[in-house]
This record gives C-alpha cells, sequence and structure tokens, in this order.
C-alpha cells in the first residue's frame, strides 16, 4: 500500500499545526463559529447533536495494521472506547473534544492518516472496490489512481470553497462494488483495443433529496490525462455549479439543468486547454505509484482446499461462513474475507477498540497486514489463504466478529441517525437493531438470499436508501417519525433508483412491514435463484402494494 | 477600515482602496470605457461574471478585484486561475469582499495579490505576517512554485519562500 514520503509527512504536520493555530484562534473567539465552521469541516469535524465528532480518512479504504491499531488507540483514549465505519470507508469518533482535536490529529499523522477532507464543500475522500488489488475481475488496480487523486485534491486552492461536497470513486471491475453511478464523478478504470489504461468518466449521480444516476460523458479516457479532465469538470463545476440553494448545489443538478451533451462540451471546451499541459500524468510516475501497491508475495498453498473441506464437513457454522463471507481471490489458494461489523441486533459499522486491536492483529499474521473498510460498513481482510481460514474465524468467532451475513438481509447500512446526527428527523439505528433482530436466524437470512436493505434518517440520504433494494427513509411528520418504504434500488452496474411504495410506517410497525415485503418475495418468486431484486425487477411493485395497503389500495 | 495588504505587507493610502465610494467598475462599464480609450482601468469581476470577458482589453487594466461575497463562495478561485494561465494578465489581482485569514494562502498561490479585509483578526495576523497556509502543495497552480526535487511527482510544487 501507499507509504508517505519525506513530502507527505511535511505536507500532513504543516496541515496539523494549521489546524492547531485555526482551534486555538476558534478557543480565543477571534473566529465566529460560522467562520470557523468552512474550516472545521474541511478538517472532517462536525457539530453533532451532543458533541463534536471527527471523520478520520482512510483513503480508498485501505488501513495497514499499525493504522488500525491507531484507530483502536484513539477510540480508547480520545473517545468511548469504539468507532464507527461509514459508507465513505471512513472512520467517525463521536466524542472528542474539540481541544483535543489536533492532539488526534498528530497521532494520526504518525501512521500516515489525517482527517483532510472528509468534510466541507471540497473533494472529499476518494473511494475504490474494496476488493481492489485481489479480485479476479478488475482489469488493473484501481487505488493508485485513487491515490493520485487524493493528493492531487488535498488542499486544493482552487477547488476548496466548491457549490457543495464533491464526492469520486474509482473501480476496475465491469462489476461495479464501489457505486461509481451514485457519485459526482465515476471513473471505471479499462483496456482500450490497443491494451491501454484508461476510465469510463460518469458524471452528476448523487443521492440526497434528488436522487440522479450518474451520465457517461466519456468512454475512453487515457490515464495521462486523468488530472487535466478532472479539473476540467471540477472548474466548469466550480464556476456555474449553483450556490443560491444548497440542495441544488451538487453537480447532478448543473447537469440536469444544463443538459448533460451542453455540460459535456463546456468540460470538453475547458479540457481542451488544459489538455497535455502541466496536469499531465508522466508513465513513469504513473508506475511508482502503482509501484507502492504491488500485490503481496502470494505463494501457492494448495492445501488449503483439503483442509477447508474437512473443516466445513465438521463444523455447521463455519461452512455458513465461509459460504457466505468469503469471495474468491484471484489466487486460487486464497480469499478474500468479510469481517461483519452487523451483529444480530447490533449497530451497523461500530467496532470497539478491542475489535480492531484482533483485527489488526490477525491481518498482520494471516492477512499480508492490509485490511480495507467497505462502503457497505464492514472490513476485508483481502488476502487469506484458505489454509488459514479457520483459525481466522475461530478468532474472530471469539471476537463478535463472525457473523455469517455479508450480502444478507441483516447486513444493513444505517446512517447515524436522530441518535447522534443533528440534521436527522428519525433514528435509523434502532430500526437497524429490529429488523436484524427480527430476521437474526441464520439459516432464515440464507433462505432469503441476498437482500441489500440501507436506512436514512433524514432526505440527505447518508444510508443511501435510495440505493438499497429495500431502502427506508426516516421523515418526520406532526412531531412523530415516519419510515418511507422505497423498494428496487441498487447501486452497482445496473444502478437504480428506489421507487417510493407508498405511505409511510410508525416506527412500531416498520420491522413488520419489511417482513411482509419479504414473505411477498419468498411467496412469489420462481425459485430461490431469483433473488430479491431480480423479482423486484420481473414483477414491479404491485404484488407489495397489495400485501402492505391491501387490494383496494390500488383501486383508491 | 479596510486594511489592504500584499506580501510585502500592509500596504497604506493605496489608490483602490475602497472609501466612500468604490475604486472600482463593473465589467460592462470596464468593456465600454475601454472601447472608448481608457486606461489603467480597475474592474471589478462578480462571482457570476465570465472573466474572458476582459481579454481584448486586459492592456488596460490596472487592477482586477476579484469579489469573495461570503466565505463559501468560492468563484474567485477559478477566475484568478484563469485571469493568469488562461488570458496571460500579469498585474494587480485583489481580492475583495469576505476575506479572511484562511483563505489567504489559497489566494496566493491562484495568482491574487493582494487582498482587502475588514475583519479585524484577519488584519491583525495579516499585519504580523503570520500566514496559516501549508508550504507544500499537491497541485500546479498560478503562482510560482518549484518542483520540490527533480524526481517528486510531476504534480508536486513547494512554494519558493517555505523552508
Amino acid at each position: 500500500m501507499y507509504r508517505y514520503d519525506e513530502f507527505d509527512h511535511e505536507f500532513v504536520a504543516g496541515r496539523v499545526a494549521q489546524f492547531r493555530d485555526q482551534v486555538s484562534r476558534r478557543l480565543k473567539g477571534d473566529i465566529s463559529e460560522d467562520a470557523f465552521k468552512p474550516l472545521r469541516l474541511m478538517n472532517g469535524v462536525y457539530l453533532q447533536l451532543h458533541a463534536y465528532m471527527l471523520r478520520v480518512a482512510i483513503p480508498y479504504g485501505t488501513l495497514s495494521s499499525r493504522q488500525m491499531r491507531m484507530l483502536a488507540h484513539i477510540a480508547r483514549r480520545y473517545d468511548r472506547g469504539y468507532g464507527h465505519f461509514t459508507t465513505r470507508q471512513n472512520i467517525q469518533y463521536n466524542w472528542p473534544k474539540l481541544g483535543e482535536i489536533p492532539d488526534i490529529l498528530e497521532e494520526l499523522a504518525s501512521v500516515e492518516m489525517h482527517a483532510i477532507q472528509t468534510s466541507g464543500n471540497c473533494i472529499r475522500n476518494v473511494t475504490a472496490d474494496h476488493f481492489a488489488g485481489a479480485s479476479a475481475d478488475e482489469v488493473a488496480d484501481p487505488r493508485p489512481y485513487a491515490e493520485i487523486l487524493r493528493q492531487w485534491s488535498s488542499l486544493h486552492p482552487e477547488f476548496s470553497f466548491l457549490p457543495r461536497k464533491f464526492k469520486i470513486a474509482v473501480t476496475a471491475a465491469e462489476h461495479d462494488r464501489a457505486a461509481i453511478q451514485v457519485h459526482d464523478i465515476g471513473l471505471q478504470l479499462k483496456k482500450n483495443e490497443k491494451g491501454e489504461l484508461g476510465f469510463a468518466v460518469w458524471i452528476g449521480g448523487g443521492q440526497g433529496r434528488t436522487p440522479m444516476i450518474a451520465k457517461k460523458i466519456k468512454d475512453f479516457l487515457p490515464e495521462a490525462d486523468l488530472l487535466s479532465y478532472v479539473t476540467a469538470i471540477v472548474r466548469v463545476y466550480n464556476l456555474h455549479g449553483r450556490r443560491d440553494n444548497k440542495f441544488k448545489a451538487r453537480i447532478k443538478i448543473l447537469v440536469h439543468e444544463t443538459g448533460t451533451e451542453e455540460l459535456t462540451a463546456q468540460i470538453d471546451a475547458e479540457w481542451a486547454q488544459l489538455r497535455g499541459g502541466e496536469l499531465t500524468l508522466p508513465a513513469e510516475d504513473i508506475a511508482s505509484i502503482q509501484a507502492y501497491f504491488a500485490p503481496p508475495p502470494l505463494t501457492d498453498r494448495p492445501e488449503g482446499w483439503a483442509q477447508l473441506a474437512a473443516w466445513k464437513r465438521t463444523d455447521a457454522d463455519f461452512s455458513a461462513w465461509v459460504a457466505q463471507n468469503v469471495a474468491p481471490h484471484r489466487h486460487p489458494d486464497y480469499g478474500m474475507v468479510t469481517i461483519s461489523l452487523k451483529p444480530i441486533g447490533g449497530i451497523p459499522g461500530d467496532a470497539s477498540a478491542e475489535q480492531m486491536e484482533v483485527i489488526a492483529d490477525l491481518a498482520e499474521e494471516l492477512g499480508f497486514d492490509e485490511i480495507r473498510v467497505t462502503h457497505e460498513q464492514n472490513l476485508v481482510l483481502p488476502h487469506v489463504a484458505l489454509a488459514d481460514l479457520e483459525p481466522l474465524y475461530r478468532a474472530l468467532a471469539a471476537n463478535g466478529l463472525a457473523t455469517a451475513n455479508a450480502g444478507l438481509i441483516t447486513d444493513i447500512i444505517a446512517c447515524p441517525g436522530l441518535d447522534y446526527c443533528a440534521l436527522a428527523n428519525a433514528r435509523s439505528i434502532p430500526v437497524a437493531q429490529e429488523i436484524s433482530e427480527r430476521f437474526g436466524d441464520a439459516a432464515r437470512q440464507r433462505e432469503i438470499g441476498d437482500l441489500k436493505i440501507k436506512i436514512s434518517g433524514c432526505i440527505n440520504a447518508c444510508g443511501h436508501h435510495h440505493v438499497g433494494h429495500i431502502g427506508i427513509l426516516g421523515v418526520e411528520k406532526k412531531g412523530a417519525e415516519l419510515y418511507q418504504i422505497t423498494l428496487g434500488g441498487s447501486a452497482d452496474e445496473n444502478t437504480s433508483i428506489g421507487e417510493i411504495i407508498g405511505r409511510g410506517f410508525e416506527p412500531e410497525r416498520i420491522t413488520d412491514a419489511v417482513e411482509t415485503i419479504v414473505e411477498t418475495y419468498l411467496a412469489g418468486r420462481s425459485n430461490d435463484k431469483e433473488d430479491f431484486l431480480a423479482y423486484y425487477r420481473r414483477v414491479g411493485s404491485a404484488p407489495f402494494k397489495d400485501a402492505l395497503y391491501g387490494e383496494k389500495s390500488q383501486a383508491a | 477600515m479596510a486594511l489592504i495588504w500584499n506580501e510585502t505587507g500592509v500596504v497604506e493610502n493605496d489608490r483602490f482602496a475602497s472609501g466612500e465610494e468604490t475604486p472600482f467598475i463593473d465589467l460592462d462599464a470596464a468593456l465600454t470605457a475601454a472601447e472608448e480609450g481608457a486606461n489603467s482601468l480597475a474592474v471589478l469581476v462578480a462571482p457570476g461574471d465570465d472573466v474572458s470577458r476582459l481579454a481584448p482589453v486586459l492592456d488596460r487594466v490596472a487592477l482586477v478585484a476579484l469579489d469573495f461575497p461570503a466565505f463559501s463562495d468560492g468563484r474567485g478561485f477559478s477566475h484568478a486561475t484563469l485571469l493568469r494561465d488562461r488570458l496571460g494578465y500579469e498585474g494587480e489581482i485583489r481580492a475583495v469582499g469576505d476575506v479572511q485569514l484562511d483563505q489567504v494562502p489559497f489566494m496566493l498561490r491562484v495568482g491574487i495579490t493582494s487582498v482587502e479585509t475588514r475583519h479585524e483578526p484577519t488584519a491583525r495576523r495579516l499585519t504580523e505576517m503570520r500566514l496559516p497556509g501549508v508550504g507544500l502543495h499537491y497541485q500546479p497552480s498560478a503562482r510560482r512554485s518549484q518542483r520540490p526535487s527533480e524526481t517528486s511527482y510531476s504534480w508536486r510544487r513547494r512554494t519558493a519562500d517555505a523552508g
């Protein structure tokens, strides 16, 4: 993985000193809270309902064991002993003291981490496929490009006061695990006919109160032109994106109001001026960033196949965990292991300091020192030999980390909701917990199969409800919480926005409603190979409406 | 009372200091004045203006003032970049409006050469020449800055006077 050089160390140290100065001016009253807000946001510091919240960047979700141990240390020393992994592959601490945040940043800097641009109206932490560098289906590792974009976007002097936040995601496989079509810029690394690397470029995807699927504006952008083209996009957005209404300020609205064709023409005109200039990436620079991401030395471990088969025969729980949480690696003797942070009835994405340390140890011992954070709020050990799965499982299970539910109905994404967030209209976490309890039975989950439930506590959609197979949106109506259900959303290569099924449900009825939806699917599917999304796409919303609201609702 | 500052320090008695009357004319007025043969124009570019319209008259412009009406409005950063990199303007560019200390290092990097501020804590720190920026950069910009070394990545820069 990427390692800081002297330049990076000096830069981050400079940034910590700068923020320390900003905090001291705020505490002295030289800066008002209004003026401090954009400054602290650019360093990941939010003011929540009860306290400040610090969001630490985990670029493209990649962590070493050493870094994970530091996250555990910070949880223990400066917070209440846990952290919360987010849908942006970051980690949030909910209870730091403002005066201590510069110290936290200094500790992070010692392990090559920071909180730069994890919030604010700037280019946010660049995300990537959590299986990058390990999956069989990618054309090349997308993370070197995400790292180049991370560097280029850090404290960018022209793009630090954009109309609104700006999110970039990179994937390198046809099967999109990075949700690029719901990003401001989505990049798909691909090869052209000559075998050269470049990108298909999408812009204008997003969720929030106006969900939109991104539009493809370039089929093949040569890799050398990555920064000049992205600069052209962001410059056009900075100059022309709306600033009169923060709910219409994302680039998706600019795309929508200007028209894809016209906006693409503006971007291309700007790019024509920039192309071939000093932002052109030299091949040797790309190569030397790529060298940091060289695959680990995976020796052949064929003995794992027979061992795995034997272990599976003797332990049904282990067998179920392997089937659900271990995906094929590009090396046949290895697997990519999802560590679920969704224990039945737990808070999605939370991990205790002790759990983080266990994972750090296991990654070091059995996983080539690599950990990934997924946008689905789980962790991944991307390179584990099949021969090591059994001891890994035992250690995870002993620490509450072996829930065999990756991709199943209890693998729920939820935003922090009204329990923490100042923007929320409704609670998200208790809803996730109750659904998780209701469907906690392992056999029942497996029978239901792949089903993504995503819950947001307000229309800002941090819980990605628009792209949940079942999406749940908390709203406030007449002073009470109400939950609206959408069906049929998806954030993969066939991205779709879920459709609202009907009137909302009170907190005490939402889990029953989800169960009704699930039962309707189970009764209607043609066979157990037809997953929930495929069924919904085949039959539409009618059977679900009938089941939820009665036949009469169709006529009404 | 507004303070005018550039990298050499506080500027006293600047001829374009905002007083009771604005020293600037807007973009349309500047184009008209230039057509009529006026020189030494001080033009105020509003955030929504197309700065490239100034291209034909830049040799008649003494100062371009970029308006930052709110801390959160970053269009002026692109205007400055375009003036320097695209239009080749070499005269003074001044940030006016809601200019606050933490933006000033960014402003210098995109080619802004002076600022006018009414924010007292900002004025104090500028007077003390204590800027809060980081002298290392991950992107080229309009202001002259150097590659940190011959072997460093093409996108990296170091501000010439940073340690």
